[in-house]
């Protein structure tokens, strides 16, 4: 794609994603290893199976990593019924060593644990399987990586460490089965034809090794990846070794912007943080009109998505789009098309998604919907580790067994028959059990929050707590007004509950927002040490006038609210701010942002929109 | 082995790279935390730290790679051979040893030989990670993430540098002295305050926000990833004039001066920051010995201190979680005054 088409009107063509899909399986054969890899973003269909089945013609070798595999049959060890059975040892490869010069697939890699992803990544990074107990040599091992990330869009993906390594980003889940049949296979009949003839493949390969990048196409795509917000360097040497190849594939022994444009779209864009521009003014200049706006066309595309594309087409013309000025033109123009590319290959939702997000320096905590607590009796299962059973601990009969079948003839149970267990060899089975989130509600009692907003509110909150139910969730109410903050209702379940005690919530008074912020920061602390992930709802219109001491005062009142406000950002938690005042002002936006907050004006509260609102906190898409 | 990136052709990590060069003069500063974003060369600077540092006298056949002149403290196999005959020793290269997130407890501190119980039923200790890590750098890539129990197992080890097995039946006491190298992401976990007081150093990274600096990383790994012998080839001459700088600071080491005035300075520099305990400053006094010795200075000056002083303090501070400041930044300030009061007193 060049510059002069970027399609302003459907930012997203499921063809051309389609395409590029197709394209990158040619790039994985010929090159498999160079650029990582790739991580499609697929539901389970015909569209993900015509894709694999492309995968599985190209003739790479593919090993299949099911999420169950232990890490002696990924890395390599003894082979443990051969070895009992002759009573001489025999190990076997493991499977990483088989997919040596090919590709490694990773079925539902969103659910893989970090005690297997990380000897993973381990040897994806240094090209080799680290050493294990039984071999101290490391041996040599280049693959890539197939990643399929069944994920609903609203889950976290694949776990970041992997993600981060392997180049191309796919997303398919917007493509329908009627989209991918319209192309290629017409042109080739019943199969797709993507396989590279021997001939050709080593033409391309060979070709590879000489392609060449200029200097102001390296700077381009530097400059575009940091417009984007793209931090880890990583991501733009991937980039460049995926132009490379397409390069390769076309044939040509210098990079062309096309291939650039490609990496842009397939490397770049889906790691998008934010927009190329100052997005503060952005945001600005499309908040307003966020109201405006005609009804969103699909639930998950809200209010500016229509509106955002041909602003992003303006923003594009216009002379300075990053901060960094170049003196050679075409490295400028190399670096505007790209950041184009990028993102007009974006989906709508992801460019909204752009939109609300406070730019990449708000911490964000990892998309993990709770954290996780070793040690239950529920959940995936770690490995199993030597121990007593009994109290928490179940019996591992399998690992125990296998401590104990080594020793056998030092116990000289061959007189007796019978398996020789001693206590050492016990073993106790271990789970991870993923902790619930738990969201503190901070309710704006006072008299600047009307009390018919107060209903408002009490309405919407209703909501929430219905969808919490649903989630297993639970919620934790505090209000605030005059002198005080109070604990409404502590953390539970219970709808009833909650439902009552907001029922006799009375209001009037001063805004403690200081106190409300400190004592939800309390009841955070404690949250996290029950293994409980809290997010922080403040309903309010910010406009504090009592200080922490319960007097009155606008301006320390403020500023109180201002350093309990920081310091709910450096416990990291998430929270969003929804200002219910008739005239939203900067003040409440600026506390929000001061805590690390999402903020969202909302004069007239609507509770789907609110409910709508904080399911985007609860777990974050990008 | 793969070929791994030179450290001399690494760019803009001033500060991490600097952390690792001092701890690679003294190891016994206590090894380095590298707190940042992903894609910001923190794995690729550690691994490139085998190929620095000159191969190390081991004895022939020794699991735990003992040192020939230093047979007091060895490992269970030196003592039991025959004191009277006589070692023999080769040169092996530096260990850097990766401990992965997911890894087993017995493959870290190692457990029965399993090959040896099958095959000739004996029972022997087949050492782990903390074993081969012995007078090397043990890595640990999102240390913020490691289970709690590898982590309870890596506090004991770091602080008494010899590691105590006590199960499968079996009682070995091996040494394990490392220098802890540990990365991670701070907003992804925390670090408790036992593991993090084991770091000497600690050295914050971010992604490099200046183009021309991030173009020329990018052509280096670029070129790196095309030809990695070529490359390394290329920077074989810079490599091996680091690793002589390197060499040549520990021989200073010893002799290099630390004043009475220079120890007060130090004394009051953590009075001031109200650091716990008295870690801070005797790693603060190795780390400033081990920068002047690299910059080839036999006596310790202020100014290396006021390099040294952020890297060896910033993660002991007492946190004030209403205080958004770098600690960096804090501990920088502190340095200023503390050499103002002193210029002070002078005049």
């Amino acid at each position: 794609m060049t510059r002069e088409t970027p399609p302003p009107s459907t930012p997203s063509d499921p063809l051309e994603h389609w395409n590029d899909a197709l394209t990158a399986l040619q790039l994985l054969q010929i090159d498999p290893h160079g650029f990582g890899g790739v991580c499609l973003r697929a539901p389970h269909g015909p569209v993900r199976e015509r894709w694999l089945q492309a995968l599985a013609d190209l003739g790479l070798g593919i090993v299949k990593v099911p999420g169950s595999v232990d890490s002696e049959r990924l890395l390599g060890g003894i082979d443990l019924a051969h070895t009992l059975q002759t009573g001489q040892l025999h190990m076997q490869a493991g499977l990483l060593q088989q997919a040596d010069q090919g590709l490694v697939c990773l079925p539902m890699a969103e659910r893989l644990s970090p005690a297997l992803l990380a000897p993973l990544v381990q040897a994806l990074e240094q090209g080799q399987v680290p050493p294990t107990r039984h071999s101290a040599e490391p041996t040599l091992t280049r693959f890539g990586v197939v990643a399929l990330d069944e994920s609903l869009p609203d889950e976290p993906g694949v776990g970041a460490a992997l993600a981060e390594r392997l180049g191309v980003w796919l997303d398919l889940n917007e493509l329908s089965p009627s989209d991918i049949h319209a192309d290629w296979t017409d042109a080739h009949t019943e199969s797709l034809h993507l396989r590279l003839s021997p001939g050709a493949l080593a033409r391309a390969r060979e070709q590879l090794a000489q392609v060449q990048a200029s200097d102001d196409q390296m700077q381009a795509l530097c400059a575009a990846a940091l417009g984007l917000g793209i931090g880890s360097l990583r991501v733009p040497s991937l980039a460049l070794r995926l132009a490379c190849a397409h390069a390769a594939l076309n044939g040509r022994q210098a990079l062309e912007a096309d291939d650039l444009g490609f990496a842009a779209r397939c490397v770049l864009a889906p790691r998008a943080t934010q927009w190329p521009a100052e997005p503060s003014a952005q945001e600005a200049e499309t908040a307003p009109q966020e109201d405006k706006t005609p009804p969103p066309e699909s639930p998950e595309a809200p209010e500016n998505a229509s509106e955002a594309p041909v602003d992003d087409a303006e923003k594009d013309k216009d002379p300075s789009p990053t901060p960094e000025q170049n003196a050679e033109p075409s490295a400028e123009d190399l670096q505007e098309m790209m950041v184009a590319a990028a993102l007009a290959s974006l989906p709508p939702h992801m460019l909204d998604a752009l939109m609300t997000r406070q730019g990449a320096t708000s911490p964000q905590s990892s998309g993990r919907s709770g954290q996780t607590r070793a040690g239950s009796q529920r959940g995936r299962p770690l490995p199993p580790r030597p121990g007593r059973p009994g109290g928490q601990a179940r019996l591992h009969v399998l690992a125990t067994l296998r401590a104990a079948a080594p020793k056998q003839r030092l116990r000289q149970a061959h007189n007796t028959g019978r398996v020789a267990i001693r206590a050492e060899d016990f073993h106790i089975q271990r789970y991870q059990q993923r902790a619930s989130t738990c969201l503190i509600l901070a309710l704006d009692a006072s008299g600047s929050a009307a009390l018919q907003r107060l209903a408002e509110a009490k309405g919407a909150v209703e909501l929430l707590l219905q969808q919490s139910y649903a989630r297993r969730d639970s919620v934790c109410i505090v209000s605030f007004r005059g002198a005080q903050a109070q604990l409404l209702l502590p953390m539970t379940r219970s709808l009833v509950r909650a439902k009552r005690a907001m029922t006799g919530l009375p209001g009037g008074g001063g805004t403690p927002l200081a106190l409300a912020l400190k004592m939800a920061h309390e009841q955070a602390a404690q949250l996290q040490r029950q293994g409980v992930t809290p997010i922080l709802v403040v309903l309010s219109d910010g406009r504090a006038n009592v200080t922490l001491q319960g007097l009155g005062g606008r301006a320390q009142a403020q500023l109180d609210a201002q350093s309990w406000g920081q310091q709910w950002r450096a416990s990291g938690h998430r929270a969003l701010w929804i200002d219910t005042s008739m005239h939203p002002d900067a003040q409440a936006q600026q506390l929000a942002a001061s805590m690390g907050a999402s903020y969202l004006p909302m004069p007239q509260v609507q509770s789907q929109r609110m409910a709508h609102a904080i399911e985007r906190v609860r777990s974050p898409q990008v | 082995m793969a070929l791994t990136f030179p450290f001399a052709a690494i760019v803009g990590q001033d500060e991490m790279t600097l952390a690792i060069q001092v701890v690679a003069v003294d190891p016994s500063i206590g090894g380095v935390l590298v707190l940042g974003d992903r894609g910001t060369g923190k794995s690729t600077a550690v691994r490139a730290l085998a190929d620095l540092l000159p191969p190390i006298q081991v004895v022939k056949g020794c699991p735990y790679r003992c040192d020939p002149a230093k047979p007091a403290g060895s490992c269970p196999v030196c003592q039991a051979r025959d004191p009277k005959s006589k070692v023999t020793t080769e040169r092996l290269p530096v260990a850097v040893v990766d401990l992965p997130l997911g890894a087993t407890e017995d493959r870290v501190v190692g457990a029965l030989d399993l090959e040896k119980a099958l095959s000739q039923g004996v029972k022997s200790f087949a050492p782990g990670l903390l074993a081969q890590a012995h007078r090397g750098f043990l890595y640990i890539d999102e240390v913020n993430l490691l289970d709690d129990h590898l982590v309870d197992l890596l506090i004991d080890v770091a602080a008494s540098g010899e590691n105590l097995v006590e199960r499968e039946g079996l009682s070995v006491r091996h040494p394990a002295r490392f220098v802890l190298v540990g990365s991670g992401n701070p907003e992804e976990g925390e670090l408790r305050p036992q593991l993090l007081d084991r770091f000497g150093l600690s050295v914050q990274v971010r992604t490099p926000q200046d183009l021309a600096l991030r173009v020329s990383i990018i052509k280096r790994r670029d070129a790196f990833d095309k030809d990695p012998a070529a490359f390394k080839a290329l920077w074989h001459k810079d490599n091996q004039k680091l690793q002589k700088r390197i060499l040549k600071a520990r021989e200073l080491l010893d002799q290099v001066d630390v004043s009475d005035d220079m120890l007060m300075l130090c004394a009051r520099l953590c009075q001031q920051l109200g650091t716990d305990g008295l870690r801070a400053e005797l790693t603060l006094l190795r780390a400033t010995r081990a920068y002047a010795a690299l910059q080839g200075h036999k006596a310790v000056k202020p100014e290396h201190l006021q390099s040294m002083a952020p890297l060896a303090l910033r993660h002991r501070l007492r946190r004030n979680p209403l205080d958004d400041t770098d600690s960096g930044a804090r501990v920088q300030r502190s340095v200023q005054e503390v050499l103002a009061a002193r210029q002070g007193l002078r005049a």
